[in-house]
């Protein structure tokens, strides 16, 4: 009972947040729920079937640019049917990669998804005709129907629906025959193999969709932020990533979300601290694993069972 | 292209390769040892390797004392770590000390960034920088001096692991950590001398390579070169680690010879993707059948 | 749960309401300023120089007396790294969050480019960024702080072509605008003397090994290789070419490269490298302002040697302080625009006289350069680009 309270509260916080908070504020706000759709898409990856990811801001970028690319190219499009394409651009791209590292093991695949983050950047760079490559694309304004989301409050809104959804799909996610053959996974990958679970096609399953998240994540991230330029995808966007679902918690969908706050607002309260932010991020990550290996949501949960 | 200027080319990638071969070693001893990757190992290099500069710089010493700073510098921070964190990380998966290495590897770099800014610095050669002529064909003193002592190295290195007493624990371990433990061997000194050795190892390399790309914060980013090479021989083998590192570099140098210039910083990205998937065990390596 | 709810909604009405100013960034007592600016990456030295010790040393001078009009300038600065979307979102937590009155010395060409439309949407002010790039030019709030590349490249093409004869030339260019800015203005300026180029290879930004690239523009022999880069890069790009031995060649460096830091990372393979200088040598001009940076330095910052970047930061400052004081006590971001535009003959005592124009340049000058036992000397007077 007191969960759907908290939940309807968060709701309307949710919806009435630009009429509150400074513009500024309203950007920050959009930005935590892009980064939590990515965190809650790396969480389906490395919290269900332990295939880390440092290579995530790769699917981000080319979420982004396709959803830049096609807007720029055919502003026509709706820009919920851009949002889709750039998802499934992404998936298929994650699919592609996903399926022939999945006889890698932990730490290979992990390295992989640095090497492939980097590789997809470059590609980004090198294809300049297309993308600007250096010199960065800037995004043209988001169309909704013959609305051009042109406030950083019309976006709030596009990119808070686009999130109540994919959230409520993650979280209905344990409920289905996937998410309970995922969570098997999770345990022990030999023991759901040996329970009958196909692993391989499950594993690649949770590439697909992580990817398709992330890649949706990234068209939001380029109609919020509005330049783009391949260097900012590097390897330590990926990282934070990494650093929110651990933060959050591997695994919790409420983790994903919380984690993704809790970085965001720290990225950008150390802008002037600049030097610094490594140094946090760091400390915190090695903290985490010391003290708080379940992370937030680990800590609520024994919490809640006191 | 003439065949001096190739020559030239090859002789810097065996240069540059012969570091990354330090780097995969440094990665294997440790990955050996304790079964786990140490993110920060370029991290450390970078440091150890900015300690000694200061140290020389500061007081004025003559250029010498910067390898056995540097070492010393090393073999601090990784004791000091691998006591305080590490180990209590000792029940612990093989992905949270991953995790934790990667917050370490972060956290460092911001150190040297707050100690030092994160501007590039020159730094001292030990080697001259005119090129020696050897009849048509060029070759860089530095070149030929990082070639020398690397090799040097993986020379006192073997020897280490086969005729010591010290080494032979260390294959123990790394074969069969209970078996290890029954026959009397410390495994958690192991683990430290592991770390301590991957560490000399890797501030040796560091005061190799940093004439040759600047000092600065982001050195540590050549563990990636070295974890690639390691995986190039097969990771786990160290004469594969050697074999890789050579491979590496003169890959890195050829490449963009041929092909256009860019593609040099993708190199190693494209050789580790490759490799993963078409011979995941590597040239060297063995596919271990896991057990169940 | 209900105490909770309350409590944050209060918090949030009370973060929310900040009283709307009439000029962002100006009070009473103090004018904000701020940019963007590298602070890692392979421009960090050079951004820290131009601001920490550059804009904010001038500043403090002017603090010290008094302020402008009485009101104390205040600096902020967020770090890009040289990376265009990190620029563009700095630049807009400064805008929004900070509430800055403009954006003063900004560096790098595409993260300055990457900015300027949503600067020129919001009428912000976008002063003396230290970049070159054309696009810059004629802007209503936009006010350059280099001479453009253009102009660099007219002078440096009539000089070299023209006085000093040479006939083929390569270039070795950073891949983006700024160093495509370079090449396109070579390629014109060469046709104007029938002439072409004979090689061109680039490097990527944040890239340090140019060994293919030097060993590709030696095939080529030209007499005279252009250096289109930042310190990092042009500085292998000497010790690169002192390893194979490739001596019939000058190296020559754009504006921007021309400077104290290259030399240092260079060493003796800067020795007879040439280019054009932007800036009179700091260390040992006698021209009264630049003595008077000099003095400042040495007082605030004693330990810190001084070099252009932090003289064109210090002059970034001035010139706004200049334009400040005439705008008067009534500060706008219109009052500024005007009183800078009708800045004519200004002597600053470190450049020749400034005049601006419609075009907003205002700085169009740069001699010639040899370095000789490690360091710049002059061989000409002050170039003319017009």
């Amino acid at each position: 009972m007191r969960a759907r309270w908290a939940l309807g509260a968060l709701g309307a916080l949710l919806a009435a947040w630009p009429w509150l908070a400074p513009r500024y504020f309203v950007f920050l706000a959009s930005l935590i729920l892009v980064n939590a759709v990515v965190a809650l898409g790396l969480n389906l990856l490395s919290g269900y079937t332990n295939q880390l990811s440092f290579g995530h801001a790769g699917f981000l970028a080319i979420g982004a640019y396709t959803a830049a690319l096609l807007t720029l190219h055919a502003p026509a499009v709706p820009v919920v049917a851009t949002l889709a394409a750039a998802g499934a651009l992404t998936a298929v791209v994650g699919l592609a990669f996903g399926v022939p590292c999945l006889r890698l093991s932990g730490l290979y695949l992990a390295m992989a998804t640095l090497a492939f983050g980097f590789v997809i950047t470059e590609a980004i760079l090198n294809l300049d005709g297309l993308t600007r490559g250096a010199d960065g694309l800037r995004v043209p304004v988001a169309r909704l129907g013959g609305w051009a989301l042109a406030t950083d409050t019309a976006r709030y809104y596009l990119v808070a629906g686009v999130t109540v959804l994919l959230v409520a799909a993650a979280a209905n996610l344990a409920r289905t025959r996937t998410g309970r053959a995922l969570l098997a996974i999770r345990e022990s990958e030999i023991a759901a193999q040996a329970s009958g679970v196909p692993v391989a096609r499950y594993k690649t399953i949770a590439f697909g969709v992580s990817a398709f998240y992330t890649g949706v994540a990234g068209g939001l991230f380029a109609f919020i932020v509005g330049f783009l330029s391949p260097d900012a995808f590097d390897v330590f966007m990926s990282v934070d990533f990494v650093v929110m679902i651990i933060v959050g918690g591997l695994g919790s969908v409420p983790g994903s979300i919380v984690g993704a706050a809790v970085v965001t607002v720290l990225h950008d309260s150390l802008a002037g601290f600049q030097n610094y932010r490594p140094l946090v991020f760091g400390l915190i990550l090695v903290a985490c694993m010391l003290f708080m290996p379940g992370g937030i949501a680990g800590f609520g949960a024994r919490l809640a069972r006191r | 292209m003439t065949t001096a200027a190739l020559v030239h080319v090859i002789v810097s990638g065996l240069a540059t390769g012969s570091v990354y071969a330090l780097m995969a070693l440094s990665l294997v001893i440790i990955y050996n040892a304790t079964r786990t990757l140490n993110f920060a190992q370029g991290e450390m290099l970078m440091i150890s390797t900015f300690v000694a500069w200061s140290v020389q710089q500061t007081f004025a010493l003559p250029l010498g004392v910067i390898l056995p700073v540097a070492v010393l510098a090393a073999a601090a921070v990784a004791l000091v770590f691998e006591r305080l964190v590490i180990r209590r990380a000792i029940g612990a998966t093989h992905w949270d000390v991953l995790i934790i290495t990667l917050g370490l590897s972060l956290a460092l770099r911001a150190v040297a960034g707050l100690a030092w800014s994160h501007d590039e610095f020159p730094f001292p050669s030990f080697f001259p920088g005119r090129p020696i002529a050897l009849g048509p064909v060029r070759v860089a003193p530095v070149s030929l001096g990082i070639i020398g002592a690397s090799l040097a190295l993986m020379l006192a290195l073997a020897a280490l692991f086969r005729w010591t007493r010290l080494g032979r624990a260390m294959r123990a371990v790394a074969q069969n950590q209970r078996a290890a433990r029954l026959m009397g061997i410390s495994v958690e000194r192991v683990y430290s001398l592991a770390w301590v050795l991957a560490a000399v190892v890797g501030a040796i390399a560091g005061v190799l390579v940093a004439p040759v790309i600047f000092l600065s914060s982001k050195m540590g980013l050549i563990v990636i070169n070295g974890f690639t090479a390691a995986v190039l021989g097969g990771f786990g083998s160290m004469p594969g680690a050697v074999l890789g590192g050579m491979l590496l570099g003169v890959l890195e140098n050829l490449a963009p010879l041929y092909l256009p210039s860019g593609i040099r910083y993708s190199v190693p990205f494209i050789v580790l993707i490759a490799i993963l998937l078409v011979r995941p065990a590597g040239l060297l390596g063995r596919i271990e059948p896991r057990k169940v | 749960m209900r105490s909770v709810m309350c409590s944050l909604v209060a918090v949030l009405t009370l973060g929310a309401s900040s009283p709307a100013t009439a000029q962002p960034g100006v009070t009473d007592r103090e004018i904000v300023l701020g940019c963007s600016n590298s602070f890692s990456g392979p421009l960090a030295f050079t951004g820290e120089q131009a601001t920490k010790f550059g804009v904010d040393l001038y500043f403090k001078v002017v603090n010290d007396a008094g302020g402008i009009h009485g009101r104390r300038v205040r600096t902020v600065y967020y770090d890009d790294g040289y990376k265009p979307q990190d620029a563009v979102a700095n630049t807009r937590k400064l805008v929004e969050q900070d509430r800055i009155f403009a954006v003063i010395a900004p560096q790098g060409t595409p993260p300055v480019v990457a900015t300027m439309e949503y600067l020129e949407e919001n009428r912000v002010p976008l002063l003396f960024p230290f970049q070159g790039s054309p696009v810059t030019r004629g802007r209503k709030y936009v006010f350059s702080g280099m001479t453009l590349y253009d102009r660099q490249a007219k002078m440096m093409i009539d000089y070299l072509a023209g006085q000093r004869k040479y006939r083929t030339f390569g270039v070795l260019y950073q891949d983006d605008e700024y160093g495509k800015a370079f090449l396109t203005a070579f390629e014109k300026d060469l046709g104007r003397h029938d002439l072409k180029l004979t090689a061109a290879e680039s490097v990527k930004r944040g890239a340090t090994d140019v060994s293919a690239q030097i060993a590709k523009l030696q095939a080529a022999r030209p007499q005279v290789t252009f250096l289109v880069l930042t310190p990092g890069p042009g500085a292998q790009a000497l010790k690169e070419r002192q390893k194979i031995g490739w001596t019939d060649t000058v190296m020559v460096s754009s504006g921007p490269l021309t400077d104290e830091r290259y030399l240092a990372l260079a060493a003796d393979a800067a020795e007879g490298v040439e280019g054009l200088s932007l800036w009179p040598d700091p260390l040992t001009s006698d021209l009264p302002g630049v003595k008077a940076y000099r003095a400042a330095m040495q007082k605030y910052f004693g330990k810190n040697e001084p070099n252009r970047y932090s003289l064109s930061g210090y002059f970034a400052a001035m010139l706004f302080t200049e334009g400040a004081r005439r705008a008067g006590k009534n500060l706008t971001r219109e009052s500024l625009v005007t009183a800078l535009e009708g800045i004519k003959g200004w002597d600053s005592g470190i450049l020749p006289p400034i005049t601006i124009g419609p075009d907003h340049e205002t700085q169009r000058q740069g001699f010639w350069v040899r370095v000789e036992k490690g360091r710049f000397k002059p061989l000409t007077d002050w170039l003319t680009s017009d």
